[in-house]
């Protein structure tokens, strides 16, 4: 056969790109779903809740990021409606007091500083404008962990350092020391 | 069809690596790569979570100072001090202690308390207490008081207060003045208005900071206090107290012995003006005390302290025994509370005492200690897992009650020596701590301080709730100032008033935490040979 | 922007050397204690209490303690202009000599240029003994094994006094808010922590003080560490004349 080799060279060719765009991207990542199935979209739309009732700001200017128990049982001491999964997350969380290990997916690495109340406090800021519409998801996507580096996937959609350098430089604050976001 | 030759093996492994590079795997696999490399398991990653502030005090030594503890999720991060009372190296370290690695965890609780069981009907019991005054000292005395034959042994005898602000000139036989001895911020505040004159052969931290060192012999301490002696008798005729054999030590002869100039033996001693002078030592010399008596130190710069109150039902309990007073070869069972440390006796001091094959049981954190003279070491709580009160600082002129909380939970496995001891000689259950704290409220004596707003209340209108309420969660006792005359046994026993630790006995006796040995290791700051 | 221009003055005649400092440092910087056999080059100490003296013995014999820590040089900082990697950096905000680990390549030029040893190598990977590592302090990040790190006046102290700031709705943080572990630790208050374009701030005023001065001033590193004694070999042996210190161990 003429061109043997060249076709096995482009057969090659095709497998590894058919794998390094479509498989590497889904090989990466290791999923797993999250331990309650909750869904914002009831809390922020029937519930007519705001973000900062829940994910609220510390008095001293932290963020206190996913509540704790304490404040889901507040309201869901006892069934509040009469779903499956609300009747689970009552059994298997509030009544034995058990935290709820959920993933967090913006968690930024260890070593990155992020002041939430600089940015939505001082900034005025949206929430929606790093988070996009995951206050009207009515269900947890599964979350995704980089198998290599323990990153959530999220991080690559949009919250990367490079764009945080892009929009601080869009809206002039530049010139900033690297310490000022890394500890 | 051809079979599949090695050639075409590598024509496909060719083309595979000619299209991954334009994939973004590679590429991502660098990154990735990178990002490991500075989260790989190795790593630490510290919890995130709320910070709070909690207040305790620190049970590391009978200092007791204030402490602020920076808490996440529960879990003390760091401790610092309150303002104007600052923590030393020991107590910035404190929360580290849970963590030692030479810790002992479990130990046969069970197994302890049948042998005891077993000898305790016809042998005499007795209790080592390491931290005297305390509440649970007073359990182990009335614990003993409640045995047939029961000891009660402290490693200290009853030390009268200093006081600091009386003191113009400091004399310190080797004594680490500015070095762990008494409270730092007392220490530091009183420092300002008193001379330090440090007598000690090395150039120690003291030696270093004294306003004047006079670098001696070795072994040459007692016939300094003695030359002194002389020059005082001489000078001011008041040598009634002093033994006959300071007229030996005239300045040549001290000169001679110590290796300090003659003209400087008589400088400092005409310095020592009495009223305002204190001496300090690193060991029991009796000329030390002798020295006090002559400069009339006590009653003036060593005081008399009054006792914090404690419940009238409680007056029955067993006396202070002195280790010599205990008949050789009589303690068949030997309970060492271990878990606090101010002082220690010597083994060679305690074996005699003990009956043929005693029974010797140990409450500590680590077997550093008696441990290794011990039939069982049951394990304990330590700073700061612990609740236990800590009696009122050697440089406190007034009593004082102040309580060590808990800032994270003791290891299951961990026996509180007092109740032990308590439920051993059937004393009925009863939180000795709070039956305290009522008898304290009800004297209605002292202020109350409570450390979140810096402010002092009086007693009287507190009610016992609170009292106890606000010991607990940041806060402390302390009494009216109303200094009494040392009682006749004060004079003989401030020898231990004078004697300070240092930081070798210190750190022979217990666990400190590994930051602090890897820091001093390092920066060679505690090596000076 | 207002310009900061953090530095220290340190009383070098109220030093006890005690080692607070350096213990508190450690506390809050999450400094591992390093392994069996780490030596006084290869442990990390951001912030060492030296015994200095002046070179005699017995009665004439004088020592002191002087702290030592990253001097926070100017702009010129020696560290930074060797850095291959930028890793190293004067914040134009607050005048800090920041070192990022992330960036870090692990060669120590910064080590070999730094005229005052205060850079310090990770030679193992962070470990504490089990369980204690529940004490780190979350808000700075554990370094990892073959990167320099050192002094940065308690960077994640800055960041939590912003956010308070915030949580007060204040642009500007509370001075009381930002102080160094070291500064906090010091029981004797020799260690003063300030802003030194403030006239008004105590760490301004000490440096203007006389017997003020800087460790080898004439290299024109410009630190912004001012030390301070009353004696004047003590200054002597800070400013470094030629060949005639003497530090003993």
């Amino acid at each position: 056969m003429k061109h043997r080799s060249t076709y096995v060279f482009l057969s090659g060719v095709l497998i590894a790109l058919g794998a390094g765009w479509a498989g590497f991207p889904y090989a990466i990542y290791e999923s797993r779903p999250q331990p309650v199935d909750f869904s914002h979209k009831v809390h922020t739309g029937a519930g007519g809740m705001k973000c900062d009732d829940c994910h609220q700001l510390r008095p001293d200017g932290t963020f206190a990021g996913i509540p704790r128990l304490e404040k889901c049982a507040g309201c869901h001491a006892a069934a509040m409606g009469s779903t499956a999964e609300e009747k689970q997350f009552i059994d298997g969380y509030v009544t034995p007091k058990r935290e709820v290990a959920w993933s967090v997916y913006a968690r930024q690495p260890g070593n990155v500083y992020f002041p939430h109340g600089a940015h939505v406090k001082q900034a005025g800021l949206s929430c929606e404008r790093c988070h996009g519409k995951h206050g009207q998801t009515e269900t947890l996507r599964p979350y995704q962990e980089d198998r290599i580096s323990g990153y959530s996937r999220d991080i690559w959609r949009g919250l990367t350092m490079g764009d945080c350098v892009a929009c601080h430089e869009q809206h002039g604050i530049g010139q900033q020391g690297c310490l000022d976001c890394h500890k | 069809m051809r079979k599949t030759t090695r050639r075409d093996i590598f024509k496909f492994a060719a083309g595979s690596a000619a299209g991954l590079v334009f994939t973004p795997a590679p590429w991502r696999l660098i990154t990735d790569t990178a990002l490991w490399s500075e989260n790989w398991p190795g790593i630490p990653r510290p919890a995130r979570g709320q910070t709070r502030t909690r207040f305790t005090h620190c049970a590391l030594c009978s200092a007791g100072c204030a402490v602020r503890a920076r808490c996440v999720n529960d879990q003390p991060v760091s401790l610092s001090g309150l303002a104007g009372s600052p923590l030393c190296a020991f107590g910035l370290a404190g929360h580290q202690l849970p963590y030692h690695t030479g810790r002992v965890k479990t130990g046969a609780i069970e197994e302890a308390l049948a042998a005891i069981a077993q000898r305790r009907s016809h042998d005499a019991v007795a209790v080592l207490d390491l931290r005297p005054g305390r509440t649970a000292s007073w359990t182990y005395r009335r614990a003993m008081a409640a045995l047939p034959r029961g000891f009660y042994l402290a490693a200290q005898s009853a030390i009268p207060a200093v006081n600091l602000d009386q003191v113009r000139t400091l004399l310190s036989f080797g004594a680490p003045v500015l070095d762990g001895w008494g409270t730092p911020s007392t220490v530091l505040a009183a420092r300002s208005h008193f001379r330090l004159i440090q007598a000690e052969p090395l150039e120690s931290h003291t030696a270093m900071l004294a306003d004047l060192w006079l670098p001696l012999r070795k072994g040459s301490e007692q016939a300094l206090a003695l030359g002194i002696a002389h020059v005082l008798m001489q000078e001011q005729n008041a040598g009634a107290s002093f033994p006959a054999e300071a007229t030996a030590y005239s300045p040549a002869r001290t000169a001679q012995l110590t290796g300090l100039p003659e003209a400087q033996i008589v400088s400092v001693a005409r310095e020592l003006a009495p009223g305002g002078a204190l001496v300090l030592a690193s060991q029991e010399w009796p000329e030390i005390l002798q020295l006090n008596r002559l400069l009339g130190s006590v009653a003036h710069t060593i005081v008399g302290r009054r006792e914090t109150p404690v419940p009238a039902s409680w007056k029955k309990a067993a006396p202070v025994t002195a280790i010599e007073a205990v008949p050789d070869g009589s303690i068949g069972v030997l309970l060492i509370d271990e878990s606090v440390c101010d002082g220690y006796l010597p083994w060679n001091a305690i074996e005699p005492k003990l009956a043929p094959a005693p029974l010797v049981v140990t409450f500590a954190s680590s077997r550093a200690g008696y441990g290794r003279y011990a039939r069982f070491t049951l394990p304990t709580a330590v700073y700061p897992e612990m609740t236990d009160d800590i009696p009122p600082a050697l440089d406190s002129a007034a009593a004082t009650f102040r309580l060590a909380t808990p800032l994270v939970a003791a290891p299951a496995g961990a026996v509180e020596p007092a109740r032990f001891i308590a439920q051993l000689a059937g004393l009925p259950p009863a939180d000795a701590l709070r039956e305290r704290t009522d008898a304290i409220q009800s004297s209605g004596r002292g202020v109350l301080r409570t450390y979140a707003d810096g402010k002092s209340i009086p007693v009287k209108g507190v009610k016992p709730d609170d009292f106890w309420k606000v010991l607990n969660e940041g806060g402390c006792w302390v009494d009216a100032p109303d200094p009494v005359e040392p009682p006749a046994s004060a004079c003989q026993s401030s020898s231990a008033a004078v004697v300070a630790m240092t930081w070798e006995m210190r750190l022979a006796r217990g666990p400190m935490s590994p930051l602090l040995s890897k820091l001093y290791e390092e920066s060679n700051l505690r090596v000076r040979l | 922007m207002t310009g900061k221009r953090y530095g220290m003055s340190i009383d070098i005649d109220r030093c006890t050397g005690c080692g607070a400092c350096m213990v508190a440092c450690a506390v809050e910087n999450n400094v591992p204690p390093a392994p069996e056999g780490a030596t006084d080059r290869k442990g990390i100490t951001w912030m060492r209490v030296f015994p200095v003296d002046n070179g005699r013995d017995g009665p004439d014999r004088k020592s002191v303690f002087v702290p030592m820590l990253c001097q926070q040089c100017g702009q010129d900082a020696p560290c930074v202009s060797v850095c291959p990697q930028q890793a190293v950096q004067v914040d134009p905000a607050t005048g800090i000599v920041g070192q990022m680990p992330e960036r870090c390549l692990g060669c120590r030029y910064c080590m070999a240029a730094c005229p005052y040893h205060a850079r310090y190598f990770n030679w193992w990977d962070p470990a504490w003994p089990a369980g204690m590592e529940k004490t780190l302090n979350p808000n700075v990040a554990p370094r990892m094994r073959g990167v320099v790190e050192k002094c940065n006046f308690c960077h994640g102290r800055w960041h939590a006094a912003k956010e308070r700031a915030v949580g007060r709705g204040a642009r500007e943080i509370d001075p009381a808010d930002y102080v160094p572990a070291c500064v906090e630790a010091c029981p004797t208050a020799a260690i003063r922590f300030g802003d030194l374009n403030d006239p008004r701030s105590p760490v301004a005023q000490a440096a203007q003080q006389s017997g003020s001065f800087r460790l080898l001033e004439k290299l024109g590193t410009e630190p912004k560490i001012y030390y301070h004694s009353a004696r004047e070999w003590v200054r002597e042996i800070g400013r470094a004349p030629a060949g005639k210190e003497q530090v003993h161990g």
